[in-house]
């Protein structure tokens, strides 16, 4: 994608141009936008919380060209000709949940749920990388979201589960 | 946020838009820094300039004498590298014990060093591989080691509108490297001490030894006593202690909110003895 053309005389205005969950999306936006604002109030994709504000709880994590980031450090500038994924774009290869979403749901990694979109995309992030994710791999890759209900035991086992499930699957073995 | 953000895509286009963007401006990459500021309620600039997606400034080659590493490049894109795993060991362990998977994704090393920070984990084990930092302002470059770059917290040498570009790390055959990081917590913390070590070894005998220590002097600190101190010398047990207490000398910390001064004076020694055994591991 050309990333200008987007950026006229006018360094108030973004011409935005990129994809999210899937679709594609072009308008203009204010150039300082915050991206967190911008998927949950312009977009209105609320799955994708704000927990600190300051990159320390994961609960903001969205999926950049299919890299997680922490969307509330970041401005609409630096999704301009990228691919964004959020946690209302994950689910399964052939629809319905995501393997992550199911056995999240079936082994209660969940309480409150306000870090779990979050852990989903860190989670997915590796699993997409690295399909035979040790336990080690798992804890490090997580190291950066914080869940004050379950203690982390739940989430890390359902995690396992999930890769588990996904390896045995022909629908996830093709690795992208 | 500042109140205009302006992404160009080549640093061709930056320089010619320059005279055009309100003169209260700054450079943004990653954002992990700028924006953390600004959202902590310290407006740091008008405009932002958002480099974070000129492929100039992501470049990573390996040149006769010295390994380049562009401003840009995102620090997971580092072990991608096998050069950079050869001549830049201490520099991957810092990178390993740096914030969280997801901001390694975000944060560079360019603005590493910009922010300035003497807990900056990536310019401390910079520091301890002896880069030179090279700089750019539209055609004119100029380099200087990373080390003398710091003028204070949050300080550097940088003039208006100067940009980071990259980082020149000598090339030295069998290096060995350390970080060892002390936080609040085994990962992702704020280092209250962190001890940067790149070494050769002949045998039982060091042959090179550079020591940087973050955390504990208005800049990342160089212990050139110590690093010259441990060149040369038989990795004995008391060479071991020497250069420890050596180490506690070099350093100037003082007590904050993440630590106190003592600690931190102490645990320089302690973390750079830890380095030194791992080295005959």
């Amino acid at each position: 994608m050309p990333c200008n053309e987007t950026m006229k005389k006018d360094f108030s205005v973004l011409h935005l141009d990129c994809t999210v969950n899937g679709k594609h999306i072009r308008r203009d936006v204010p150039s300082n936008r915050a991206l967190l604002d911008f998927i949950r109030l312009d977009l209105g994709l609320t799955g994708t919380k704000e927990g600190c504000g300051e990159g320390e709880c994961g609960a903001c994590l969205v999926l950049l060209n299919g890299r997680a980031v922490n969307s509330c450090l970041m401005t609409v500038s630096h999704i301009q000709g990228k691919e964004l994924v959020t946690i209302e774009g994950i689910r399964g290869r052939k629809g319905g949940l995501h393997p992550l979403q199911e056995t999240f749901m079936k082994e209660g990694a969940i309480q409150c749920g306000f870090c779990t979109p979050g852990i989903i995309i860190a989670s997915e992030a590796l699993l997409r990388r690295k399909p035979d994710a040790t336990l080690e791999d798992i804890k490090l890759e997580l190291t950066g979201n914080l869940c004050r209900c379950t203690g982390y035991e739940k989430v890390l086992s359902a995690v396992e589960t999930a890769r588990d499930k996904m390896a045995a699957d022909p629908d996830y073995k093709e690795a992208e | 946020m500042s109140e205009i953000i302006f992404k160009p895509c080549s640093l061709k286009e930056m320089w010619e838009e320059m005279p055009n963007l309100p003169e209260s401006r700054k450079y943004m990459a990653g954002g992990t820094d700028v924006v953390t500021v600004e959202n902590a309620g310290f407006p740091s600039a008008e405009c932002w300039i958002d480099i974070s997606d000129i492929p100039e400034l992501a470049m990573v080659r390996e040149e006769k004498d010295h390994v380049f590493i562009g401003a840009g490049v995102k620090l997971n894109d580092l072990e991608k590298y096998p050069f950079i795993k050869k001549y830049c060991p201490a520099l991957l362990a810092a990178v390993h014990d740096f914030a969280s998977p997801s901001l390694r994704n975000m944060a560079t090393l360019g603005g590493n060093a910009g922010n300035a920070s003497p807990c900056a984990d990536g310019v401390c084990a910079l520091v301890s591989l002896e880069a030179t930092i090279v700089l750019r302002k539209g055609n004119s470059e100029r380099k200087m080691p990373l080390r003398d770059f710091f003028t204070g917290p949050k300080r550097t040498k940088l003039e208006k509108d100067e940009l980071i570009y990259g980082f020149e790390i000598p090339k030295k055959e069998n290096l060995l490297g350390q970080y060892f990081k002390l936080g609040p917590r085994a990962f992702f913390g704020i280092s209250k001490v962190a001890v940067a070590l790149s070494a050769a070894m002949d045998g039982n005998k060091v042959k090179y030894a550079s020591v940087a220590i973050a955390s504990v002097a208005p800049v990342p600190l160089y212990a050139a006593k110590t690093s010259e101190y441990l060149t040369g010398k038989e990795l004995t047990e008391d060479t071991i202690l020497k250069a420890a207490d050596m180490a506690r000398g070099e350093v100037s910390p003082i007590t904050d909110a993440r630590s106190e001064a003592d600690y931190r004076r102490d645990m320089s020694g302690i973390l750079l003895e830890r380095a030194l055994r791992s080295l005959t591991d």
